[in-house]
């Protein structure tokens, strides 16, 4: 009755692995030291993600999928995984400051970060519908802990509580999609269901309308994660209530694993049916464009401002999913690489606004920071530039290739539409351009003392502006992601 | 097969009855009570199908563990739910829309189910060949559903560092109880034999 | 209409003479427990005990019985009527329903079931249900705070309860009580497991409220806790629902430890012995156990309670199972 254990193969997952134990290790060493666990648990958190992103790049990407394939490693799996990894360690340092000013760096938050990491690590490469729910969960899990991570504030725990709730909410609809589609194809496997698909009549295609609701449902779970329209109301008070640091991480790594999710789900097992969700994706993207262009118009709180553009980014990225070709899914890793870039610098900026030891976070604090901290308005600069899709920074590509794919697609009013919301989109970009080099100078910022932050900034803005001198590298390797993906 | 249908029912009824009561039920501690109710009879309807571990661990984990937790916090938090019930009406017209469309999907969804023609897809199959419940889930957790198992365990680390994240605070100002230091004290920094001085004290 | 009753209707008879069987003797049994823990505690304390009533006082424990049903049931005016009366019988019902799976001898019990220890772990893990219910109806301070003591140590030591009978579990390969019992068959648990049999002890005492860690009934300080407002009919079931737990967890004890119905060595003269009188005798001895803590040691302090079953005795039954699944693995003793 009971055989040998067999023996697993584990290769492919080692960075998960990896994260789990340094996770698990990091853990004792911040229960074990009393007064400056964080101090020392931060940066070796960091690091651990960093070495797992360099597992990550030396493993063999063309394994079979492991774990009774529940578990695949590909390249497109590898080009997410890095991007969250190094998204997630930067959040991590970035956040060290703000905290110990705020005195809340105990050393349960990086520790969060790295189990998200790890849950978003396992999104990517999920490849059953069962591994899906247990990466998201152990994805948000920590998320719901980090927005209410400053318990002592009001603010801080209703974003926590109201994030939760709907997370809830939504991993519950997405748990019922999967139900659904289990109960009427009977299985959780990508690889079987697209196969079944596949097999089914030449391109017209039964999905039957079990499966389909469950389709929509999934969808719908998804959109959530991705705060996309119409499942976007939590974003704007989770963001402006959350600690700023902790904002700045919901805005980069776990949007990009989600929408690393969002392509797998739709484009490979429900590959073959892509006409039954397209329609979905395309009302998702253009409601989300739009939303996130002219709600952000009336914003006075920088992190709510930052909350619709990132729903209004997430409906451009969307553009490309919706094409469901190999140029679209290109298009949508290279957009969220260069979104992920442009959040955190923008991020940084937001987290160097201090006045008198006071973290404020109201656009009209910007003004005239030209005249009084120049380097940073020029960040900001770039970045707010970036954000609005103006040629010849890094934002403008990632718009680009999505648009692109859509027109090859034949989804031009889609692309027209997408260009029309950037548009407006740019208007409260440049509005805070504007505000930084053309109005009456405030009271002056805090001189800030963190390095890390000021190198954060420096590097985001290099990478941001230099992209088209070698855009190469990332091209790429997203080049040969997106063809992992397609069958 | 008459008893065993007749339990069936017996179970199915009241599992649903309990159900309604656990939501119209007016005092909470009597909702709560009601669940329980609804959990053992899911246990009795897991029985009946021949999963007596899954029956016996949902009695040990739901009513055992979640519904004695359910029940300390209405207990402790004496909840008004007839006030929170006020402007239920008001809500009445989007909800019942939004029932009504559901009741629509599923009515949709259950058209196109296909009844197996075959009577033993639904005759009560336990396990494979000579296993018991617990070999044949052992069996499949710890190979087939491995990662999906560890994920789990994961999972439920992590919301152990996020309770206690958010709510361990340390009071300083606590006494607490070192074993070790009450063990180590010894006769000599304990006791003290002086001479007392008739009508002097100490 | 044959089939009905020789398939259905007789077999229910059956059952029903099975459970009385089980149940009438256990009853008394359970008289005489406390008639027995009167009587060692008496002697430990150099008293006599019980001596008035029938010859040697063995009577008392009818006599109390007695007493308890001829008094007038009091309900008090702001309780909740249907929980107040539903509490008790929670309590007793739990501690008889647990008897259907303990077997008295090989092949001797009512429902010899698969998932055995399971069934007993629910079982048990539910007897909070009749305090909690019973501290919340009463609408009395003292009776609600002893219901939330008696709660929260229930639960905390069930905790330890569960890692230990895992340990068990991988030991024996099954979770049918008849088969954890065979496997000792030569030798007992309690002698690889040592240190989870006294765990077990310790556990079993923090499970069944009684000293040193009856707080919740901690006359001194709550008045007796959560039963402080019942009397007569309803504070017997209590007091049976009490005992007969013990008895449980005792038989509990024996067959995950000490062998269950086995004699303890395999040779002649033992063999004779029945094993339902080895399983009795086993169980006497847990017993007097019970009530020798209870003569001899003083009550815990709350906070060295909580101490005790979520800093030592978890994190030791953790270590346990990883121990013992580490050695069956690693020495390739895992039962097939």
């Amino acid at each position: 009755m009971t055989e040998a254990l067999p023996a697993f193969d584990i290769v492919p997952a080692l960075p998960e692995v990896f994260l789990l134990l340094a996770g698990m290790a990091l853990l004792v060493v911040g229960a074990m030291r009393d007064k400056d666990a964080s101090r020392v648990v931060t940066p070796l958190a960091a690091l651990a993600l960093l070495v797992a992103a360099l597992f990550v790049i030396g493993a063999d990407k063309t394994a079979d999928p492991i774990f009774s394939g529940h578990f695949v490693f590909d390249s497109f799996a590898a080009f997410l995984k890095v991007v969250i990894l190094a998204g997630s360690a930067v959040s991590i340092v970035l956040a060290q400051g703000y905290l110990e000013d705020q005195e809340l760096d105990r050393f349960e938050f990086p520790l969060l970060i790295l189990f998200s990491s790890l849950g978003m690590c396992m999104m990517v490469s999920a490849n059953s519908f069962l591994a899906l729910y247990m990466a998201l969960e152990l994805q948000s899990l920590p998320l719901y802990v980090l927005a209410a991570f400053n318990r002592d504030q009001l603010r801080s725990t209703e974003a926590g509580l109201k994030y939760f709730v709907l997370g809830a909410l939504a991993s519950g609809m997405l748990l019922y999609g999967c139900s659904l589609v289990y109960g009427f194809t009977g299985t959780i496997l990508f690889d079987d269901l697209g196969a079944m698909l596949l097999g089914t009549e030449n391109g017209t295609l039964e999905l039957g309308i079990g499966a389909l609701v469950g389709l929509v449902f999934i969808a719908a779970g998804l959109a959530f994660k991705l705060s996309a329209v119409p499942f976007h109301m939590w974003a704007p008070d989770v963001y402006e209530g959350a600690p700023t640091p902790v904002t700045a991480f919901f805005a980069a790594a776990p949007k990009v694993a989600a929408v690393g999710l969002t392509l797998r789900v739709l484009m490979q097992p429900f590959g073959p049916v892509a006409g039954e969700w397209q329609q979905i994706i395309v009302f998702i993207a253009i409601a989300s464009m739009l939303l996130g262009a002219f709600a952000a118009i009336r914003q006075t709180n920088i992190k709510r401002l930052l909350a619709y553009s990132g729903i209004g980014h997430i409906g451009f990225a969307l553009v490309g999913l919706a094409a469901g070709t190999e140029r679209g899914i290109y298009g949508v890793l290279i957009y969220m690489t260069i979104y992920l870039v442009m959040t955190l610098g923008t991020f940084t900026v937001v987290l160097m606004m201090r006045r008198q030891g006071r973290y404020i976070e109201t656009i009209d604090d910007l003004a005239g920071l030209s005249s009084t901290r120049p380097l940073m308005a020029a960040a900001m600069a770039i970045f707010m530039f970036s954000l609005a899709g103006i040629p010849p920074l890094a934002g403008f590509f990632g718009k680009l290739y999505v648009f692109m794919a859509a027109v090859e697609a034949g989804l031009t009013p889609l692309a027209v539409l997408g260009v029309l919301a950037s548009v407006v989109g740019a208007y409260y970009y440049l509005r805070i351009v504007k505000l930084m080099y053309f109005d009456e100078p405030a009271e002056a910022f805090d001189r800030q003392g963190r390095l890390e932050l000021q190198a954060i900034c420096a590097v985001s803005a290099v990478l941001v502006l230099g992209f088209i001198l070698i855009p190469g590298p990332l091209l790429a390797t997203a080049q040969a992601a997106a063809a992992a993906l397609m069958p | 097969m008459t008893p065993h249908l007749l339990l069936f029912y017996l179970f199915a009824t009241v599992a649903v009855a309990a159900a309604v009561m656990v939501v119209s039920a007016r005092n909470p501690v009597h909702s709560v009570l009601f669940l329980i109710l609804t959990f053992f009879n899911a246990a009795a309807l897991f029985i009946l199908i021949g999963a007596e571990f899954l029956a016996m661990v949902l009695v040990v984990v739901y009513v055992g563990a979640v519904a004695v937790l359910f029940m300390f916090v209405v207990m402790m938090l004496n909840v008004n739910f007839v006030r929170m019930r006020q402007g239920f009406l008001q809500y009445l017209p989007v909800g019942g829309l939004i029932g009504v469309i559901l009741l629509v999907e599923l009515i949709l969804v259950a058209g196109t189910w296909v009844v197996a023609d075959t009577p033993e897809a639904i005759e009560p199959r336990p396990t494979t060949a000579g296993l018991t419940n617990t070999e044949a889930l052992g069996n499949v957790f710890y190979t087939e559903y491995f990662y999906l198992f560890q994920a789990a365990g994961v999972i439920l680390l992590v919301a152990i560092i996020g309770a206690i994240a958010l709510t361990l605070r340390d009071r300083g100002n606590i006494r607490r109880q070192d074993i070790g230091e009450q063990v180590h004290r010894d006769r000599a920094s304990a006791v003290q034999l002086r001479k007392v001085k008739s009508r002097a004290g100490i | 209409m044959d089939s009905l009753w020789t398939g259905t209707i007789w077999p229910l008879a059956v059952i029903v003479f099975y459970i009385l069987l089980i149940a009438v003797p256990l009853m008394v049994a359970m008289a005489y427990l406390t008639y027995a823990e009167r009587k060692i505690i008496g002697a430990m304390q150099l008293r006599q005990g019980p001596m008035t009533v029938g010859p040697y006082g063995l009577l008392q424990p009818i006599a109390d019985g007695v007493k308890l049903f001829f008094k007038e049931t009091v309900i008090p005016t702001g309780a909740n009527k249907i929980v107040f009366v539903m509490a008790p019988m929670v309590t007793f019902i739990l501690a008889l329903v647990g008897w259907a799976v303990i077997p008295f001898g090989a092949g001797i019990v009512l429902a010899d079931i698969n998932v055995g220890i399971l069934y007993l772990l629910a079982i048990s893990s539910l007897g909070v249900y009749g305090i909690i219910m019973a501290g919340w109806a009463s609408n009395s301070r003292y009776a609600f705070l002893g219901a939330l003591r008696s709660s929260a140590q229930m639960i905390s030591y069930e905790i330890a309860i569960g890692l230990i009978i895992i340990s068990v579990l991988i030991t024996a390969g099954s979770l049918n009580l008849s088969e954890i019992v065979m496997a000792q068959d030569g030798l007992w648990y309690i002698i690889p497991h040592f240190p989870m049999f006294m765990i077990f002890m310790v556990a079993i005492l923090a499970e069944t409220n009684r000293h040193p860690f009856d707080l919740p009934e901690d006359e001194s300080t709550l008045v007796t806790g959560y039963n402080v407002e019942y009397s007569s009919m309803t504070f017997a079931l209590f007091f049976l629902g009490e005992y007969m737990n013990m008895i449980l967890m005792s038989a509990i004890a024996v067959i995950l430890f000490l062998g269950g119905w086995l004699p303890p060595l395999n040779i002649f003269p033992l063999t004779l012995i029945p094993g339902p009188i080895w399983f009795i005798l086993k169980v006497c001895f847990v017993l007097f156990c019970f009530i020798w803590a209870r003569a001899t040691l003083p009550r815990y302090r709350y906070d060295q309670l909580m101490r005790l079953g979520w800093k030592i005795l978890l994190p030791f039954s953790l270590l346990w199972v990883v121990l013992t699944s580490g050695f069956l693995v690693y020495f390739d003793m895992l039962p097939r």
